[in-house]
């Protein structure tokens, strides 16, 4: 699946969610959810099934505490699909790819980079998240127990997390700055994925797939 | 011929009354390795910044006074700056050491033989060809450090601007940058770095610019390192501290060598 053109990988991963919302409740969200959370558990239980699965939870508590039976499953299984779709491009999907197919693709380097980013976001955050685990266990916090507890730690944890990333969004910045991502220079693709023309043609079918279930369903 | 010139430059960083560097000036010319030593606050940093262009055109804030650089005209890799923590100046977007040593290369747009090359040279020369497969995210402080370095010359600056750059280095490994840098400058680059090292920086560095609160304090050759002033403020060298601490005469020597001279 990896070696699959990283634009298929995310036609693949914004087809599914788009079909979810087209196709009617709940058999067109509960078709694209078990596709999505296939795809996902092909990434390997814990890189994918399990994560989109976590993800996916607290919003079916949400939206069972809001509506009925009915319209919880028909959103549940969208936002699944959603979840699921988004864990497994990340899963399957290495930032430094996408930017290579962006730039071979003629994008600038500085937008793919901005969009690799969003990608490579998610792992950072949650390595980070752990370094601040172990630290603030140093200064004798637990960020076990009971919920009181547990959402104690999860302030002690939150602020640094945040305010630690804000503080290298200015570093990471100058260091761009530095390494010549620059607008006005077209950046030098390394190695640029193969692009081959059944994927190509995947692509177009998955949008005019999407566009006809559409025009079917207003129609 | 003059690198870079800073002529009564002041700077203030967005949303502070005081300024950050004040009245200073300075020059570099190619061939030559220049240092900027002073207390942690001192402005040392942010006259690299200023000096690498990117405060306050990035950072922001306000700059007064002339900052010239010789030939940057041609594309932003001209200027290669080097900052302290090497973990933030990872692309992120390489998955082996290699891809991240021609992260730079290959923004400016440079062909694939050429950037194969400079990279190539830069992994040699920061002794780091066998890392080139590694992930660079498996990496220590140290090997990161190096990466980073190599990353930089890759881009073949003519202006190498170096803060702190062996912060994260074990005695070996900062040697071998120092020789680097040394080696850097022979080659007719300019090299302005930013140390605390400042027994290896006797060693190494051509002159010596004394910053005190944003200011420049003093400036000479690398005698000044063992200047009873600089040892004063704590800013000598372990020689020249040990000389003077020992009420020995002026003037101290300021590198091992010097004092076996001295002796002899």
């Amino acid at each position: 699946m990896s070696r699959l053109h990283p634009f298929t990988l995310l036609a693949v991963a914004a087809a599914l969610p788009a079909l979810a919302w087209i196709l009617p409740a709940p058999a067109g969200g509960a078709g694209a959810a078990v596709v999505a959370l296939g795809l996902a558990a092909t990434a390997g239980a814990r890189r994918g099934l399990w994560p989109a699965l976590l993800t996916a939870a607290p919003f079916w508590v949400f939206l069972l505490m809001l509506h009925d039976v009915a319209t919880t499953v028909t959103i549940g299984l969208r936002l699944t699909t959603m979840a699921a779709s988004f864990v497994w491009v990340v899963a399957v999907l290495p930032p430094p790819r996408l930017v290579e197919a962006m730039v071979a693709a003629g994008w600038s380097a500085r937008v793919a980079y901005l969009f690799a980013a969003t990608l490579s976001a998610v792992p950072l955050f949650k390595a980070r998240g752990q370094r601040l685990i172990d630290t603030q266990r140093c200064r004798g916090l637990s960020p076990r127990g009971g919920l009181a507890s547990r959402l104690r730690a999860l302030r002690a944890l939150a602020l640094p997390l945040i305010l630690s990333a804000l503080h290298e969004v200015d570093e990471r910045a100058l260091a761009l700055e530095t390494r010549g991502l620059a607008p006005g220079i077209r950046r030098t693709p390394l190695a640029p994925p193969r692009d081959r023309v059944g994927e190509r043609v995947a692509r177009w079918g998955l949008a005019l797939g999407c566009a006809a279930a559409l025009v079917w369903r207003i129609a | 011929m003059t690198r870079l010139a800073l002529e009564h430059v002041s700077f203030w960083y967005p949303a502070t009354a005081a300024p950050a560097l004040a009245d200073v000036s300075l020059a570099v010319a190619d061939g030559e390795v220049v240092a900027l030593v002073g207390h942690v606050g001192a402005g040392a940093s942010t006259l690299l910044l200023v000096a690498g262009d990117l405060a306050p055109r990035v950072l922001g804030g306000r700059l007064e006074g002339r900052v010239t650089c010789a030939g940057t005209a041609t594309g932003a890799g001209r200027r290669g700056i080097v900052l302290p923590t090497p973990w933030t100046q990872l692309s992120g977007m390489a998955s082996t050491v290699w891809d991240e040593v021609a992260f730079g290369p290959a923004n400016l747009g440079w062909p694939k033989d050429e950037i194969t090359r400079q990279v190539e040279r830069a992994l040699e020369r920061l002794e780091i060809t066998p890392l080139r497969a590694r992930d660079p995210a498996t990496l220590s402080g140290g090997e990161l450090q190096r990466v980073i370095v190599a990353g930089i010359l890759a881009m073949d600056p003519v202006l190498l601007l170096c803060d702190e750059p062996t912060a994260e280095l074990d005695p070996a490994g900062a040697r071998a940058v120092w020789r680097l840098l040394h080696a850097t400058a022979r080659e007719g680059r300019a090299v302005l770095v930013a140390t605390s090292d400042l027994d290896a920086a006797a060693e190494v560095v051509d002159r010596v610019v004394w910053l005190e609160g944003g200011r420049v304090a003093g400036a000479g050759t690398r005698s000044l390192l063992a200047a009873d002033a600089m040892c004063a403020a704590g800013l000598g060298t372990t020689v020249a501290g040990v000389w003077r601490a020992a009420g020995l005469a002026a003037p101290y020597p300021a590198t091992l060598a010097e004092a076996v001279q001295r002796w002899g």
